[in-house]
């Protein structure tokens, strides 16, 4: 968009530029598939084909809004890089007529079954694409595929070389070297593990390969980082919404006049508490079809989240709940705490004996998340009825608990990568990730997830919430990429 | 005004129906949506999309309102109709008129000063979102419920409605008094009050018509002439003068009964309208959809693969055959002593090298070399890669050439070091590339200790 707020579209941009293609080609299981997947978004190449069975190559291009910036072609891998080279070789008079001498090979063996994994991957280079050759750095570099880079040198396309690393051994500046001698660019990238924002410095520099590639492709950057700016957007408007029916979820039952609602609170209670689970579920969907992750979808979650899976678990309490200790030193308003605890912490950290304080309550604190808190509750009598009603829970951990078990949930799928990684997820901390947010800042969220849980949230002040929810989400990736670097 | 929540619970009804939409769907249908009104130059708005929706999907065309405003509007009915006979009752008892003694005006201002409280209360409530009777309409704060922040004003909507109809019957009833009965009007108060203060209160009261319609403004003469005191039967000296209060007591209700709930009806109507206005911008819908429209659809998946499972193999792994010819295909193992000694029958192995960075000239010197031997060959792979057409080919060729029967025993490789290849998935994969050879004399073989 430009500053009017008015949409361009790709056409306006870029009508004449030629449509950069990208090849990606190499030996089989060297990760092009993987390269692709991440590239391309899509979960679903990444499946471990088996050489040797036929594959033709496949296009995944790039569309704004249907028209075509750039386009990645997954080929199958090399078979046969001797025969063709030796064949190449032996109908070529000079130099000058290789890339015709490719083109004709190809021609020729358009039919023959032995020669289609080459043709398949050579025919969208000899029709115009650029080659991004893919090799595997953790392998020590040898000479085995030299024909390959032979016959893509003679193709006379621009190159680049990608250096995967699969395994953990790394002989990446040896592959560099020698890559060096046949392409143009070699780059690094780890296809599973590379971030969002190394994707894109990737693409960025597929567009040196040819000055012409670069306009439609810094304009494609570019609509990728607002794709990737408004997924997360919306994933924190998802949130939001989760939090305010979560938090103040109420579950009913109708009861006679006389009577007694005690017996109805186990069964209360575990309705309730099967809505939670299910309505965090939905946002957990929600979110990864959001990120277009729809392998995960269709499996079930193989997600491994730090705290198991249940929302009600004392180990999750443990990780995003807050402990006293924590709302004392964080410095929360006295309505964060509840109960009797707040005095004797605070004034225990200011003596200097806080962590003794501390200690002793957070041994207590599972009691802060039971249901002590929440009884049930009786409507007016009308036609002979009561209604009993459960929720929502009072307890101020509940929306930290749910908060904390959202933030990790977007932070795994937002970085996850479409090769289909899991993202490490630090939470063997001392610390709180709302550290990471100012004073102001927590007493705000603190005070809205009060608000809902009291029922008190009026809809106006929903775009608040998403405001507030947006500074924690900053402080949750913040908070993980410090644990990572003190972890590397 | 029904119109704007109508479409906040068509819009709401839709964003339920989009929930079970992939996010990727949805933003291609608005984008789609977006880019045509553009192009035809056409507003970009709530209405114009939902309209396009109900007619893709044969919805509701009609610009009726919703049935669930059904009970809303029953209500105003009922307030409306009620409102009618209470008006018509209370003015009637107010006239009723034996001739023993006049209608107090006094009990008549207090009364329209009640009403006119009790409208402005009801508008103040409305405003500041009080809900005191909101148990009467059901629980409140039912989850997702669209209306929900609309309740004070349609509440006020319709008490203000009721409060319109009593004071139009109101007023008719006094009309139609006036026009059958000799009405006779009086003023009396407990209070010590000279009929001069008296005259000063009417006069303040009637300010706002005093230039409009003088006649309805009580004169000092009639005030005075016109009090009375329950135990004192002072005959009236002039009884007709007594009857020209009425024009007063008319405009006296226009302007403080009639007018203000009809202004305070229109407000109540605008606040509806701007509630729902504002309920719109904040669904949780609006914005997403504002985003779809806005922003190009971003594509970058491409066709989808459809997962091809590979066949399932039967692993099937022969002892190593007696042999002292090894081809290191692509150097396989070649450098590991320990697998030679390993795999080979012989002390010094006859160990040949095909594939990889060989030429196609080598790999004919070796398979010639290695047919030479007449016995059982060992091709030693490296397991971890995937057996390509090159080896195929080889293989193909070496049957050609080398005696009928020759035992060939490919001996996939778990690492450099010639470590025996375990892995399920790899091992099915040799063995499938073996059964696509169809050759009975091709063996998977394993590195194992002899």
């Amino acid at each position: 968009m430009d500053d009017n707020g008015k949409t361009q579209t790709p056409d306006d941009r870029h009508s004449d530029s030629p449509l950069p293609r990208f090849a990606v080609v190499g030996h089989p299981n060297k990760g092009k598939s993987s390269v692709v997947a991440t590239l391309a978004q899509n979960d679903s190449i990444a499946i471990a084909m088996e050489p040797g069975t036929t594959r033709d190559s496949h296009r995944y291009p790039m569309k704004v809004d249907d028209v075509t910036l750039y386009e990645l072609i997954d080929t199958p891998g090399f078979q046969r890089p001797r025969k063709v080279l030796a064949w190449l070789q032996g109908h070529s008079l000079s130099a000058s007529d290789r890339p015709d001498t490719v083109a004709a090979f190809v021609n020729q063996h358009s039919d023959d079954p032995r020669y289609h994994d080459e043709c398949e991957l050579l025919r969208p280079i000899v029709e115009g694409a650029g080659i991004i050759y893919v090799v595997d750095g953790s392998v020590p570099y040898n000479r085995e595929h030299e024909a390959e880079m032979n016959i893509l040198r003679w193709t006379g396309r621009p190159s680049l070389a990608l250096i995967n690393q699969i395994g953990s051994d790394d002989y990446s500046a040896d592959w560099e070297a020698a890559l060096g001698q046949y392409f143009q660019i070699v780059r690094r990238f780890d296809a599973v593990r590379a971030p969002f924002e190394k994707h894109l410095e990737l693409l960025r520099s597929f567009g040196e390969l040819e000055p012409n590639w670069r306009e439609p492709l810094d304009a494609a950057l570019e609509y990728l980082q607002a794709l990737k700016f408004g997924r997360d957007h919306q994933a924190l408007e998802y949130i939001a919404d989760a939090l305010i029916e979560m938090l103040g979820h109420q579950q009913t039952a109708r009861l006679g006049e006389h009577e007694s609602a005690a017996p109805l609170l186990p069964t209360l209670r575990q309705r309730w508490q099967a809505w939670q689970r299910e309505r965090e579920q939905r946002l957990r969907h929600s979110v990864e079809d959001l990120y277009q992750h729809r392998r995960l979808q269709r499996q079930e979650s193989d997600l491994s989240l730090p705290d198991g899976d249940d929302l009600f678990g004392e180990r999750t309490r443990q990780l995003w709940g807050i402990s006293k200790g924590q709302l004392a030193a964080a410095g929360f308003g006295a309505g964060a705490v509840g109960g009797a605890g707040l005095d004797a912490v605070t004034l225990g950290h200011s003596l200097g004996t806080g962590a003794l304080i501390g200690g002793l309550l957070g041994a207590a604190g599972s009691y802060y998340y039971s249901d002590k808190l929440t009884k049930v509750k009786l409507g007016p009598l009308s036609g002979g009825f009561r209604e009993a009603i459960y929720g929502p829970l009072k307890d101020p951990q509940f929306g930290y608990v749910v908060l904390g078990r959202a933030l990790v949930h977007w932070y795994q799928i937002s970085q996850r990568n479409h090769a289909g990684r899991d993202v490490l997820v630090v939470t063997d901390s001392q610390d709180h990730w709302l550290e990471e947010l100012s004073r102001t800042d927590r007493n705000g969220l603190q005070k809205s997830l009060q608000a809902l849980a009291r029922r008190r949230f009026e809809p106006s002040k929903r775009q608040r919430l998403i405001e507030q929810l947006e500074l924690a989400q900053q402080a949750f990736a913040q908070w993980q990429l410090a644990k990572f670097s003190s972890l590397h | 005004m029904t119109s704007s929540l109508t479409r906040l619970l068509d819009f709401d009804d839709q964003f339920r129906r989009d929930s079970q939409q992939s996010q990727a769907f949805l933003h291609r249908r608005d984008r789609r949506f977006a880019q045509q009104q553009q192009e035809q130059k056409r507003p970009l708005t709530v209405p114009a999309w939902l309209a396009e929706l109900h007619a893709l999907n044969d919805q509701r065309q009609s610009k009726g309102p919703d049935p669930r405003l059904r009970r809303w509007r029953q209500a105003r009915w009922i307030f409306a109709v009620l409102g009618a006979v209470l008006g018509a009752v209370f003015m009637a008892g107010l006239l009723v008129y034996d001739g023993s003694r006049q209608i107090n005006v006094t009990l008549l201002l207090v009364l329209m000063g009640l009403q006119l409280a009790l409208a402005l209360l009801t508008s103040l409530q409305a405003g500041l979102g009080w809900q005191p009777w909101g148990g009467l309409l059901g629980r409140t704060g039912e989850e997702g419920d669209p209306l929900q922040a609309l309740r004070p004003a349609l509440s006020a909507r319709i008490a203000h409605t009721g409060g319109l109809m009593f004071a139009i019957s109101g007023l008719l009833t006094l009309l139609i008094m006036v026009l059958v009965q000799d009405l006779a009007f009086g003023w009396s108060t407990t209070l010590q009050a000279s009929a001069d203060s008296y005259y000063r209160l009417v006069s303040l009261v009637a300010l706002p018509w005093q230039a409009l319609w003088p006649d309805a403004v009580p004169s000092a003469e009639l005030v005075a002439a016109s009090q009375y005191y329950r135990l004192n039967e002072t005959p009236v000296s002039d009884p007709a003068l007594l009857g020209t209060w009425w024009p007063f007591v008319l405009m006296a209700w226009l302007t403080y009964v009639l007018f203000p709930r009809l202004l305070l009806l229109l407000l109540a109507a605008l606040q509806v309208r701007g509630r729902a206005g504002s309920a719109l911008r904040n669904h949780p819908g609006y914005q997403p959809l504002f985003y779809r429209f806005d922003t190009p659809w971003v594509e970058t998946r491409g066709e989808e693969e459809v997962a091809r499972e590979p066949a399932p193999a039967q692993v099937n792994v022969s002892p190593l055959p007696a042999s002292g010819t090894l081809i290191h295909w692509a150097g396989a193992g070649q450098t590991s002593d320990e697998l030679i000694q390993r795999l080979s029958h012989d002390a010094a192995p006859l160990q040949l090298r095909a594939g990889g960075n060989s030429s196609l000239q080598d790999d004919a010197a070796t398979l010639q070399q290695a047919g030479e031997r007449r016995q059982p060959v060992m091709l030693v792979a490296r397991g971890w890669e995937p057996p390509t057409g090159e080896l195929s080919d080889f293989l193909f060729d070496a049957r050609e050439q080398w005696p009928a029967g020759t035992l060939i025993a490919l001996v996939p490789l778990a690492d450099e070091q010639g470590g025996e290849l375990a892995d399920e998935t790899l091992l099915a994969q040799w063995q499938r590339f073996i059964e696509r050879q169809k050759d009975a004399n091709l063996l998977l073989c394993a590195a194992t200790h002899p």
